[in-house]
């Protein structure tokens, strides 16, 4: 049912929020024993919020099943970003966009597994249970909103996810689990309550089942934010029409089969579309975005210590010494590789080389990007340059080869980008994400467009 | 040949935090005026104080820098239990101001950053109150332009007191006045660490000084100030620069400074103290070293000028630094809490200056206007019979009195001890109640002990 009909519902009194909500509870409770994609299911919180709603009606989402990804701060409710660091953690307030939802409506019934920190594209790099597609327990759901993106594709209930991107982390899992995803321009959405992974770079998002559900929430969720220093204070572009689109020569370059059906999809929108070739964002944008992501980590991560939160150790050792163990033992590999390599590349002898250069270089694909929506509406490329593999052929990967699989994504993030993906199809039973980027504050185009595909 | 350079990090005398709203105040409780902001909770943001900018861009302004058009926030990064976020919030690329001077000083940098929180130390273990955690600082930064400590000292006095005419700075705050000190000799540098205070940082220098000059450094290395036993002591070898991986702060966007604003705050900025010591010597005819005494304090200068619309500036001045100054220190009060009304000041000293009163008498009255609270000079004297009695017959009495009792004194003054007419005076002050013309008493001494 969509979000839209099911609020009615609520609303008139046809349907009760309670009953919905118990309902996907134990659903989910079912579905974790074998999918994992909840760390933490808010069985109380839930209730509570559906109770006041079926008292009182009201608020544009009134009822509506909210998953919260697990690195945006729920008051009171174990926030960990899937990192053992930080079990145990109960924020002490809430994150603006959880503010915004609960004003208005919706019920929060859980924190969804991701990559710990965001630091991953497959949903491996987690310290709870790895998420199972949810199209085929061999393979993985994408990250690092994996539990976000799998479970609103199996579930049938009611409910939108709220994600987070920093490189792709929306549309990669949208994209093997075949769902609908947006990526709002970079100040969108207050990032207030979300814990940081590159602060440049992190954007809030929503995944549903159909484009409208998404939209919905989004409606809710953007907005000036004044504990958001980088909370933009301009309203969405009203302009929603999509003459031209530009196809990314370089995202083509990838399994004919996906290739195919990204053409094909792209022709049933009977929209004018040519190819546009983007080289600096193709070439550089993956080396730029890593060095910066991981450069901000670096220092994002220094607050994890054992001390004031999360995870502690007995405490008899120098300072210094039992940060290290702390840091040592409750970091997974993916994270302390993050660490390492993001302090090198700020370090003095090597800042220039890397962390500013990647700084310069940013500026210039922003440039790139900008040239080209003079031109075109909006840009058009795969989510992802395969469809979700194998826990099998995922393990094969060197760490390089995993950072390869952002090639589509890490453009429009890097640039603050609004993007969107689309369900585009299924191959080899599995889905196939189509997705269109749009100048910044442009995301009502993207739903137009989107909305053409009736998805 | 002796270079020292500073940096000294400063309090902005703000209401609230650098990047939160919690207050500065000073308070007992410890942890008390925290938030998930200044204790670097995961998911807050910092959102910057408005009012610390402007401040640190009026120092920048009266230090003459030039003032960068585009400036930003980055993290430095260690790791310190005192720091919750394990990186500290300052400038580094493009700081506020640059290539300053003042008072025959160049300054390198002036920037803001927030203060850590503060350990407090036990004899087995070590508490961390985070209050002071993002309270605002500047930190001005010298070029090696010093040649003595005592230079240092006088530099430093006179940049507290002109940013407290700039309202950025309280002298009273804790904190006061924190600086790191590099001072090199015949050999390597020396940097001495966090030394607080004014007369701490004098000594520490002469201290380093003679101490290098006994046994030159031979590598750069960082030393700490044990301020009881008056020695620095060595921390640690500095084999390279120390390395904090600045990176910019992006939760912070970019701050432009537009010219308008530059303009606006140099309009705010007001009369610094040395321009107001020559005004003064010019203004009010006064010794340079009474207007500089004036002007080294904001509010003693706006008392002056005040009391200077009404009576004699001579007398003013004298009154205000002499008597007004020793009174305040003698009951260890600041202006301020003396609450010393300019009101009172001129009703007090116009009438010594019409010669209504005694001296005596308004030094008495001096103490009560510190001392006592809702006091009125006029009524007070007028109800005490305090107005000055310069008729004769009256003063007779009183030196007939006098003679009598002192025969001492008088005998000594007639064989050429002019002093015992000063005890004289004196007696007569005390049976007049302070009230009698020494002048008129002097004269009918001199007449009748002659007689
Ligand atoms: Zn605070």
């Amino acid at each position: 049912m969509r979000a839209k009909d099911y609020i009615n519902g609520v609303k008139s009194g046809k349907i009760s929020a309670i009953k919905t909500v118990k309902s996907i509870l134990d659903e989910i409770k079912k579905i974790n024993k074998d999918y994992n994609y909840f760390n933490n299911i808010t069985d109380e919180l839930a209730l509570e919020l559906a109770e006041k709603i079926e008292k009182n009606p009201k608020g544009r989402l009134a009822g509506l099943p909210v998953s919260i990804k697990d690195d945006i701060c729920v008051k009171g409710v174990e926030t960990t970003c899937s990192s053992n660091i930080l079990r145990g953690y109960k924020p002490i307030f809430n994150a603006t966009v959880v503010k915004k939802l609960v004003d208005e409506g919706a019920v929060i019934i859980g924190k969804t597994n991701q990559d710990a920190f965001g630091f991953g594209s497959f949903n491996i790099n987690t310290d709870y249970k790895v998420p199972r597609n949810p199209l085929g327990k061999t393979r993985v759901t994408g990250g690092s909103s994996g539990g976000a993106a799998g479970f609103t594709a199996l579930t049938e209930f009611p409910h939108v996810a709220i994600g987070e991107s920093t490189g792709g982390s929306i549309a990669a899992p949208c994209s093997f689990c075949g769902v609908q995803g947006l990526t709002p321009t970079y100040g969108a959405v207050s990032r207030y309550g979300l814990i940081d992974y590159a602060n440049s770079l992190d954007k809030i998002g929503a995944i549903g089942k159909c484009l409208d559900d998404v939209e919905l929430v989004f409606d809710v969720i953007r907005g000036h934010d004044n504990k958001d220093s980088t909370s933009l204070n301009e309203e969405l572009s009203n302009n929603n029409e999509v003459k031209t689109i530009g196809l990314i020569k370089e995202t083509l370059d990838i399994d004919p089969k996906i290739k195919d059906l990204i053409l094909k999809k792209l022709n049933e929108l009977g929209i004018e579309y040519e190819k546009v070739s983007l080289p600096l964002t193709s070439k550089y944008s993956l080396a730029s975005y890593y060095i910066i992501a991981m450069a901000e980590a670096s220092t994002n991560l220094s607050k994890y210590c054992g001390m004031r939160y999360g995870q502690e150790e007995k405490l008899d050792l120098p300072y210094n010494e039992y940060f290290s163990d702390v840091r040592t033992k409750y970091f997974n590999k993916e994270a302390k590789r993050r660490i390492i390599l993001g302090t090198f590349t700020r370090m003095a002898g090597y800042r220039d080389a890397f962390y500013l250069k990647a700084m310069k270089v940013r500026t210039l694909i922003i440039n790139e990007y900008k040239k080209a929506f003079r031109r075109y509406d909006l840009l058009v490329s795969p989510s992802m340059p395969i469809i979700a593999p194998k826990f099998s052929e995922v393990d094969k990967l060197t760490p390089a080869e995993n950072y390869m699989m952002d090639i589509m994504t890490v453009g429009p993030n890097l640039a603050g980008l609004p993007h969107l993906s689309l369900n585009a199809g299924v191959y080899n039973k599995m889905p196939v994400g189509i997705m269109f980027t749009g100048d910044h504050l442009n995301e009502k185009k993207l739903f137009s467009v989107g909305k053409k595909y009736g998805v | 040949m002796v270079k020292i350079g500073i940096e000294c990090h400063l309090q902005l005398n703000t209401r609230s935090k650098i990047f939160c709203g919690c207050s500065t105040k000073q308070v007992d409780d410890p942890n008390s005026n925290v938030c998930e902001v200044c204790c670097g909770f995961p998911g807050s943001k910092p959102v910057l104080n408005k009012e610390a900018f402007e401040k640190a861009l009026k120092i920048a302004t009266a230090l003459n820098c030039k003032i960068n058009k585009k400036t930003f926030f980055s993290r430095k990064s260690y790791f310190y239990p005192d720091l919750p976020k394990n990186f500290q919030i300052t400038q580094y690329d493009f700081p506020i101001g640059i290539n300053g001077s003042f008072s025959g000083v160049k300054i390198k940098r002036i920037h803001l950053e927030e203060d850590p929180g503060a350990l407090i130390h036990k004899t087995s273990y070590c508490l961390v109150d985070y209050n002071r955690s993002g309270i605002p600082l500047v930190e001005i930064v010298t070029e090696p332009d010093f040649k003595d400590p005592k230079e240092v000292r006088e530099f430093l006095k006179k940049l507290i007191t002109d940013l407290s005419y700039l309202d950025v700075y309280d002298k009273k705050s804790e904190f006061a006045l924190k600086a790191d000190l590099n001072v090199s000799t015949t050999g390597a540098k020396v940097e001495i660490k966090n030394v607080t205070g004014l007369k701490d940082i004098e000594d520490a220098l002469s201290y380093e000084i003679e101490r290098q000059q006994k046994d030159a450094p031979k590598s750069n290395e960082t030393r700490g100030w044990n301020s009881d036993k008056g020695i620095t002591f060595l921390q640690r070898v500095k084999e390279s620069e120390d390395d904090y991986g600045y990176i910019t702060e992006t939760d912070l966007p970019v701050i432009e400074i537009s010219d308008n604003l530059v303009n606006k705050i140099k309009k705010d900025v007001p009369e610094l103290s040395e321009e107001k010591t020559s005004r003064f010597t010019l203004q009010y005819q006064l010794r340079e070293s009474d207007a500089k005494v004036l002007s080294s304090n904001k509010k003693l200068a706006h008392l002056f000028e005040e009391v200077a619309k009404k009576v004699d500036p001579d007398i003013a001045a004298k009154w205000i630094i002499r008597d007004l100054s020793n009174q305040l220190n003698y009951h260890k009060k600041t202006l301020d809490e003396a609450n010393v009304k300019p009101g009172d000041m001129i009703d007090l000293l116009k009438l010594f200056e019409d010669k209504k009163i005694t001296d005596n008498t308004a030094k008495e009255v001096m103490i009560k206007i510190i001392t006592e609270k809702n006091f009125s000079p006029l009524k007070y004297i007028e109800t005490n019979n305090l107005i000055m009695k310069s008729d004769t017959s009256q003063i007779e009495e009183w030196c007939k009195k006098a003679i009598e009792e002192s025969s001492d004194a008088v005998e000594s003054y007639k064989n050429g001890n002019e002093k015992s007419l000063n005890f004289l005076v004196g007696k007569i002050m005390e049976l007049s109640n302070k009230t009698a013309n020494p002048d008129v008493a002097r004269k009918i001494l001199v007449k009748f002990i002659k007689k």
